[in-house]
């Protein structure tokens, strides 16, 4: 059962069309990736889905509510962890947690402690956040996007600028979730994409080129490794 | 309003846990009082605008241009950060961000003047000097609101409309402004159209009706009284915090949809 349909979408910007038909679907408690080089157009898409940006033409539907005229609703059951950690750098972890826990009227205490735990918070949780290390900062971001018990999780370059121990930490957290909620991850680094993504959609300027499965994707191409098939797909389409 | 309130407790805590907040927003001001004081008492004691009743109502003024630099400082961090843009995503609508922010510019506010005032109270007590009567002093918050509201206002409106590098330089300007056309510590009384000019703008009103309260004199040793000008004033003040509001309110709802 599709969770997220995106029908013939568009996103014009002044010069350029960021966004050329895009058309998924998206299935309920998979973790589906959007993979593509910069400019590709992913974080245009995850914005639109968001409510973050206006889209130019297109219908989308998520959980069965029409983007256009259900927003608000659409705002409850879903959440985001941009590219930036976008936390509040002055407070403490808990205090950032029961920030946003308060935004979303969250309050669940158990589900609090849980989140703490599952993101490994504990030890760091009187800290204010400008002191955390990037991975622990990116930990925090994502454990604020799950606060609010969303339906959807947008992952927007999670690992961006992490080293690679930090990666794997955040890897087992994000397959921990794997099948409890849908999530949308982007990224460009096709390790990441490999690893944990049950469906994958490849873009190159504002274009959906590909979609299935990594195993799909790699026999639709003819090439051993993802990497190959990735280079191979976008090349074919410049 | 639940959203309201939890915004603004965050920002209030980010405040609090910023050293910049208390060296600008209290330490400035307690200790502009302090130097006048003393410039006064080492210079004769002959100038009536650095006298206790006349220099409160001025730096309380003064101090709030502070609040405009705090709050223009947040709101552009928050920016910057990708904070807001997080927060836009969020159900919060853009009444919470706005009071949100406010909210705190008010209290921060409000603590600023009554520590202003007990300091301008220590320093009657040393000089031996009258006070201000507690009813006026009570006054005092109420006539200062509308410069408190514009200078709320105004942080919000730089912080949304520039960036975190060029939001401070911009409120320097208004922060040197505040305090030169507002007579603070300059008696505009005796600059002729000077102080005509400085009758516009909504610095000069505000220190002039706080001084009406407060029961001070002016340079010409001529008491602030209730007059025609006092009227000319507070529409003069209501007028520029009015236009703050809706322009404030238009730029962040514009600004949140181009942030987006």
């Amino acid at each position: 059962m599709s969770i997220i349909s995106i029908n013939n979408l568009t996103k014009d910007y002044k010069t350029t069309r960021a966004l050329k038909g895009v058309s998924l679907e998206i299935e309920q408690g998979k973790l589906f990736g959007l993979l593509g080089v910069n400019g590709a157009g992913k974080t245009t898409l995850i914005k639109i889905l968001c409510g973050l940006t206006k889209k130019t033409s297109g219908t989308i539907t998520v959980n069965g509510l029409n983007l256009d005229s259900d927003i608000n609703s659409i705002k409850q059951i879903i959440d985001v962890s941009p590219q930036e950690t976008a936390v509040a750098t002055n407070l403490t972890v808990l205090e950032n947690l029961e920030f946003f826990a308060n935004i979303y009227n969250s309050c669940d205490k158990e589900y609090l402690n849980n989140i703490i735990n599952t993101f490994g918070l504990s030890g760091v949780l009187n800290q204010t956040a400008k002191t955390l290390s990037g991975g622990y900062k990116r930990r925090l971001s994502i454990a604020i996007a799950l606060i609010s018990k969303p339906k959807i999780l947008f992952l927007d370059e999670p690992t961006l600028g992490l080293d690679v121990f930090a990666r794997r930490e955040l890897w087992k957290i994000i397959e921990n979730l794997k099948g409890k909620i849908t999530i949308i991850l982007t990224s460009h680094y096709l390790e990441e994409i490999e690893n944990l993504c049950d469906e994958v959609a490849i873009l190159s300027k504002g274009e959906v080129l590909k979609t299935g499965t990594v195993e799909d994707i790699k026999a639709q191409t003819n090439t051993q490794t993802f990497e190959d098939a990735f280079i191979k797909v976008v090349k074919d389409y410049e | 309003m639940n959203k309201t309130i939890n915004f603004a407790k965050r920002n209030f805590k980010e405040l609090l846990r910023d050293p910049l907040m208390y060296v600008f927003c209290l330490g400035f001001p307690i200790a502009m009082l302090f130097l006048f004081f003393f410039i006064n008492k080492y210079s004769g004691g002959n100038t009536p605008t650095f006298e206790v009743k006349s220099l409160t109502p001025g730096i309380i003024v003064f101090s709030y241009s502070f609040i405009m630099l705090t709050l223009a400082l947040i709101v552009s961090k928050d920016r910057q950060t990708f904070f807001l843009k997080r927060l836009y995503s969020s159900p919060m609508k853009d009444y919470d961000f706005i009071l949100g922010y406010a909210i705190v510019g008010f209290i921060i506010g409000i603590l600023q003047t009554i520590i202003c005032l007990l300091t301008a109270f220590i320093i009657a007590l040393i000089s031996k000097v009258e006070f201000i009567a507690l009813p006026n002093v009570l006054l005092l918050f109420v006539t200062n609101l509308p410069i408190l509201i514009l200078n709320i206002c105004l942080g919000i409106l730089f912080g949304t409309a520039f960036n975190d590098k060029s939001a401070p330089g911009i409120c320097s300007i208004f922060i040197s402004l505040s305090g030169i056309l507002g007579g603070c510590w300059m008696p505009l009384e005796t600059m002729g159209g000077f102080e005509t000019f400085c009758k516009f703008l909504p610095f000069y009103p505000s220190v002039y009706l706080g001084r009406i309260t407060s029961g001070a004199t002016n340079a010409l040793k001529v008491l602030y009284k209730f007059d025609g000008y006092a009227v000319v004033a507070i529409t003069t003040i209501f007028v520029y915090m009015i236009a703050s509001v809706i322009l404030t309110i238009f730029t962040f709802k514009k600004n949140m949809v181009s942030d987006k």
